[in-house]
């Protein structure tokens, strides 16, 4: 604006323009940086610390300028960093809760003093974050720290854990992971990308001034997203979870595959989501919020306006005054600006027209936000979308078609919903399969709120309560996976060995042929391939049982889908009732269940009927479950209306243990389909027979015919037919290493949630109240619902 | 197109739809926005000063002082200070009106006219229609440009809206050729979905303005209302492509909230609505507010009121 100070008062008085704004100087955070030589090492024991000799790389502000240089971690740092975080959660974790809840709110108290250095510094490297967001965090937090012994027994943190986050992830994502897994008394290593780097050393810096034990806050910075996986592949290291971008998430899940830690992520940026305006809503708001959303500099996820066709004139008429005298928006790169172009002339080729501002032109650096109207679902600008201020516009007819179009998408982040009619905004949210919902507004976040990206949106729960269990284990569990370094494994010959070929040897003791169960029916494999069954001692042949394939699970996964939906939508007394009777028939089919358990694993008559028992007892906990763990309303620091529901995954895939057969089967299968989901059991290679038998249990019961289907074959090719298949949402694996380190790095694309365990003595039998809890957990979702009142 | 009005479309009000959390979220956004600075104040402190429908609305008014008020609107700002910014050629440095009650109407219209200035002078007035309908007919005839009316007919009333219209077509008539401006009396609508309504029927009936209060309640014009008001004004230029006219009057005290004001009438309803015949302040103490602000963005100094022209 090298004009503006030429402008007289007279010329301001005709034109009424606003004139610049007042140009912040972030003079603290500069005085911070200028402090540290500019050049930021590692934080590791209470210190900075910076090796002479390593690598650094600078971080630029959007104008190019260099706003400081952080260090390159190696492996020596490493090794440092996670030694010190292991003292770090001695520490930590032998304070009591009281002490812990303290440290968190003294840094309350210090954020307090230093807040102009904190939010200039996250303003100097984009990081984004309010100091009173962060505040917010910090007290929640403080709270469950304060409660964590009181209201959550039979959980044991875990202990280091390493926090990754992307170059473009804010500040409060990453301080959502942070704070919950210090609360819980884990130590934790951040390793954050550049955006987060500054502003997470100078918290961790303010943490020790709060009282924060030496370690139990690390921060490492890397040159680049492979640091995330080296210090992963520490041995120290308990659990990893990631915040920021798909891409980057994706590269750590399959850096990472065959370490033996479990990762879970939550790439909330860059997911499509829909910005719905029903006819019955407040038009003029809607209008207001949704340029407020889609139109930032940094946006975090690509809205898509769905509009109600009788109200689509008038939405595009407000559009078209508001949008008249906005502001060009900075593109985060010189390079976006023909990417910009392109979307857009694609666009109207195809028939788009456009609605935008008119204020000035577009340059390389700036584009003026613009609404592609007459997008379709099929449109590379929603298929797609490419960076800058740029918002597809799509109609719909009904209500249920908005849910359609708001669902069909490979996402599940968020959703903004409309109306003024609170029978459809409950109805809508209720259907739409996105983690948070907001009605009525939009991108409100609180630490209260359990969000669990759904589809590919994410493999955790952030937040509330529910948020706190990926940092704790039940105390009586012992960790899942050994600690390996990833074997050489060919991931595209695994799962594809061939059955082998049955020969007539024996005539005379004519094993039976056994089925398997797809969609209510029981059949043969696809292939028609079988194998036989051998009992757990000696080599005699017990029958044989179907080869089933990658076509047999997408039998069963269509069979799934198509009753899953319904069977998730009935109530949780009506899901309970079924599980009862369930439960029941088992007790009526035990001589024959526990028999072939018998045969099968060589087990005395006793054992096998104490183990049908267990089962059935394990069937009616799990009815006693359906309707008594629920959601429910929560406190919001705002006023208005939250809610919490855990939603079901969908459809999980299943591969049991060898271990306790009928039993392990039970255990899991309740757990699944008490929360509305639906399954593929894969039974144990080696031990199929009690779960065939339970097959005419299922037929006896009253569930829907295809949502428990059981397939029966090679455990991997089934893990592998699993992976690759999208409609699974989950697979739970027990088996070998090389099974696991597959899993983890296949299901990724879309995202899977894993349950992986390579344990083969694990004891089904102790009904420890965490352990199934930890189950419950892992077969829902979480989604929240956030309606603001005035 | 002052006196007619689109008729009243009842269809249309009934659909209306105000989420009362969104509008305030927007209102506090906009109270947040960064205000212009150093010669963009002093040119946007000009525009309100322009905008200023300078009141004064006591029982005891007299002559005198409403000279007084009628000389200050005609030089509202120091002429040295005008000077300064090169503002004093201009001739356009002026209050927007001088609004008095229909008995004071006719010393207004002689102080103005011997001044030689035609400033519009509207008046406020009282009681029931059956005593205001003449009382607005002799202000007319005593000179005054602009009516600013009470109605006693508010929403939510039991015709959806038809008795209101039918009150404000009957004022609309007697006042001929002046501007209407119609107080919607925010304050007892109760909710925004009713301000939002009324908004709509007053406009259908021929308003020029809608004005949100007297000035004289307890709730005045605060800026959620404001927002709600201002998309009503819209959504009736969406619909006739006729631009009406807004007046937010009552607790306006500082040149600070007439700087907020003027931005969100620039956000909202964009910079047409920037000028005298599209947006008045009601006010009265405001003026000497801006005019010390100007003071101190032109000397640098911080000046007493008696440094400046009493109104």
């Amino acid at each position: 604006m090298a004009g503006s100070t030429t402008k007289t008062v007279f010329d301001i008085f005709q034109s009424m323009e606003s004139g610049p704004a007042a140009a912040s100087s972030p003079t603290t955070a500069q005085a911070w940086l200028e402090h540290h030589s500019r050049s930021l090492g590692f934080f590791i024991d209470e210190k900075f610390v910076l090796p002479a000799d390593r690598r650094s790389r600078s971080l630029n502000d959007g104008k190019g300028g260099v706003v400081c240089s952080v260090a390159c971690a190696e492996e020596a740092d490493i090794s440092q960093c996670a030694a010190s975080s292991v003292s770090g959660f001695k520490a930590w974790s032998g304070l009591s809760c009281e002490r812990r809840a303290k440290v968190l709110l003294k840094l309350v108290s210090l954020l307090g003093q230093h807040t102009q250095c904190v939010s200039e510094l996250c303003e100097l490297c984009d990081a984004s974050a309010s100091p009173s967001a962060l505040v917010r965090l910090l007290q929640y937090y403080s709270g469950w720290a304060q409660l964590r012994d009181t209201l959550i027994t039979g959980w044991t943190p875990l202990g280091v854990v390493e926090v990754v986050t992307s170059d473009d992830c804010s500040l409060y994502s990453l301080m959502l992971k942070v704070l919950p897994a210090l609360a819980m008394g884990n130590s934790v290593i951040v390793v954050p990308g550049w955006s987060c780097g500054p502003p997470a050393l100078l918290l961790a810096h303010l943490f020790t001034g709060a009282g924060l034990p030496a370690g139990a806050l690390n921060v490492l910075t890397g040159c680049d997203m492979t640091l995330g996986a080296k210090v992963a592949q520490n041995p120290n290291v308990s659990y990893v979870t990631y915040s920021g971008n798909k891409q980057d998430g994706v590269t750590l899940c399959e850096s990472t595959a065959g370490m033996g830690v479990p990762v879970s992520v939550s790439p909330y940026i860059g997911a499509t989501c829909p910005f719905i305006i029903f006819e019955s809503a407040d038009i003029d708001s809607a209008v207001e919020e949704v340029i407020e959303a889609a139109f930032k500099k940094r946006k975090e996820v690509n809205w898509v306006l769905c509009v109600q066709e009788s109200v689509y004139d008038s939405v595009v008429a407000r559009l078209r005054l508001r949008m008249s005298g906005l502001k060009c928006v900075a593109l985060l790169r010189e390079s976006d600006s023909s990417l910009v172009e392109a979307a857009v002339q694609e666009a109207q080729q195809q028939g788009a027209t456009l609605v935008q501002s008119s204020a000035a032109p577009p340059s390389r650096t700036h584009y003026p936000p613009t609404v592609l109207c007459g997008a379709a679902p099929s449109s590379p600008c929603v298929v797609s979308p490419s960076p800058g201020p740029l918002l597809p516009l799509m109609t719909f007819r009904s209500n249920s078609e908005a849910v359609t179009l708001g669902n069909h998408s490979p996402h599940g982040q968020a959703a903004s919903i409309w109306t003024e009619d609170l029978t459809l905004a409950l109805e809508t949210a209720k259907s739409l399969s996105v983690g948070s919902v907001w009605v009525n507004s939009h991108s409100v976040f609180d630490p209260c709120l359990p969000v669990s990206g759904h589809k590919d949106s994410g493999t955790c729960t952030d937040g509330g309560q529910e948020g706190l269990y990926q940092y704790l284990r039940p105390s009586s569990s012992t960790p899942s996976l050994p600690r390996s370094s990833p074997a050489s494994l060919d991931y595209s010959a695994f799962g594809t060995e061939t059955p082998a070929p049955i020969i007539p040897v024996d005539l005379d003791s004519a094993p039976q042929s056994l089925l398997q169960l797809v969609g209510g029916k029981t059949c043969k494999s696809v292939s028609g391939c079988s194998m036989a069954v051998r009992p757990q001692e000696g080599t005699a042949t017990l029958g044989y049982c179907p080869y089933g394939g990658r076509k047999d699970v997408r039998n069963a996964v269509e069979a799934a889908i198509k009753v899953q939906p319904g069977w998730m939508k009935k109530t949780p007394s009506v899901r309970a009732q079924s599980l009862y009777s369930l439960a029941k028939a088992l007790e009526a089919k035990m001589r024959v269940v526990a028999g072939s358990n018998c045969i099968q694993t060589s087990i005395s008559v006793e054992e096998a009927n104490a183990e049908v028992d267990l089962s059935v007892a394990r069937l009616n906990l799990w009815a006693a479950y359906c309707d008594k763990v629920q959601g429910g309303s929560l406190p919001m620091p705002k006023s208005g209306s939250a809610l919490s529901f855990p939603e079901a995954l969908g459809v999980v895939g299943v591969i049991l243990p060898d271990k306790h057969p009928l039993l392990s089967m039970a255990t899991l299968l309740g757990a699944a389909i008490a929360t509305g989901n639906a399954v593929i059991l894969v039974p144990s290679e080696k031990y199929p027979l009690p779960v065939l038998s339970f097959i005419q249990v299922l037929q006896a019961s009253d569930l829907p015919a295809g949502l428990v289907n059981v397939i029966t074959g090679s455990r991997d090719q089934l893990a592998a037919a699993f992976a690759n298949h999208s409609v699974i949402k989950a697979v739970w694996y027990w088996g070998s290493a090389e099974g696991c380190q597959y899993l983890q790095k296949t299901c990724t694309r879309p995202l899977k949630t894993l349950k992986l365990s390579c344990q083969t003595e694990e004891d089904w039998t102790q009904s420890d109240p965490a352990l199934l809890e930890e189950l419950w957990r892992n077969a829902v979702q979480w989604k929240s619902v956030w309606i603001p009142t005035a | 197109q002052s006196s007619a009005g689109p008729g009243l479309y009842l269809e249309v009000i009934s659909r209306v739809r105000v989420n009362t959390q969104a509008v305030q979220k927007r209102a506090q956004h906009l109270q947040a926005q960064k205000i212009p600075r150093k010669q963009f104040q002093t040119a946007w402190l000009l525009k309100a000063v322009t905008c200023i429908d300078l009141t004064t609305l006591s029982g005891d008014d007299t002559p005198s002082n409403v000279h007084r008020l009628c000389m200050k609107a005609i030089q509202p700002i120091r002429a040295d200070l005008l000077e300064e910014i090169h503002m004093h050629d201009k001739g356009c440095v002026t209050t927007a009106a001088v609004c008095v009650y229909p008995s004071r109407v006719a010393d207004a219209v002689k102080s103005l006219k011997a001044a030689n200035c035609s400033l519009p002078v509207p008046q406020v007035g009282s009681c029931s229609v059956s005593h205001r309908v003449p009382e607005v007919r002799l202000a007319v005839r005593d000179g005054a440009t602009e009516i600013d009316i009470v109605i006693s007919r508010l929403w939510p009333s039991q015709d959806s809206g038809e008795a209101m219209y039918d009150e404000i077509r009957q004022f609309r008539e007697v006042c001929g050729d002046a501007h209407m401006k119609t107080i919607l009396a925010v304050g007892e609508l109760g909710t925004f979905t009713n301000v939002y309504k009324a908004s709509m029927v007053a406009m259908m009936a021929g308003s020029d303005f809608i004005k949100t209060s007297t000035g004289k309640e307890s709730v005045n014009a605060t800026y959620p209302v404001a927002v709600v008001m201002a998309r009503a004004i819209r959504d009736y230029f969406l619909r006739t492509g006729h631009k009406v006219g807004f007046k937010p009057a009552g607790g306006i005290r500082t040149a600070q909230e007439s700087l907020l004001w003027l931005m969100l009438i620039k956000e909202e309803l964009g910079g047409d609505w920037l000028r005298p015949h599209l947006f008045r302040f009601g006010a009265s103490s405001l003026l000497a507010d801006i005019e010390r602000q100007i003071s101190h963005q032109v000397t640098g100094r911080y000046a007493a009121y008696q440094e400046l022209p009493l109104a």
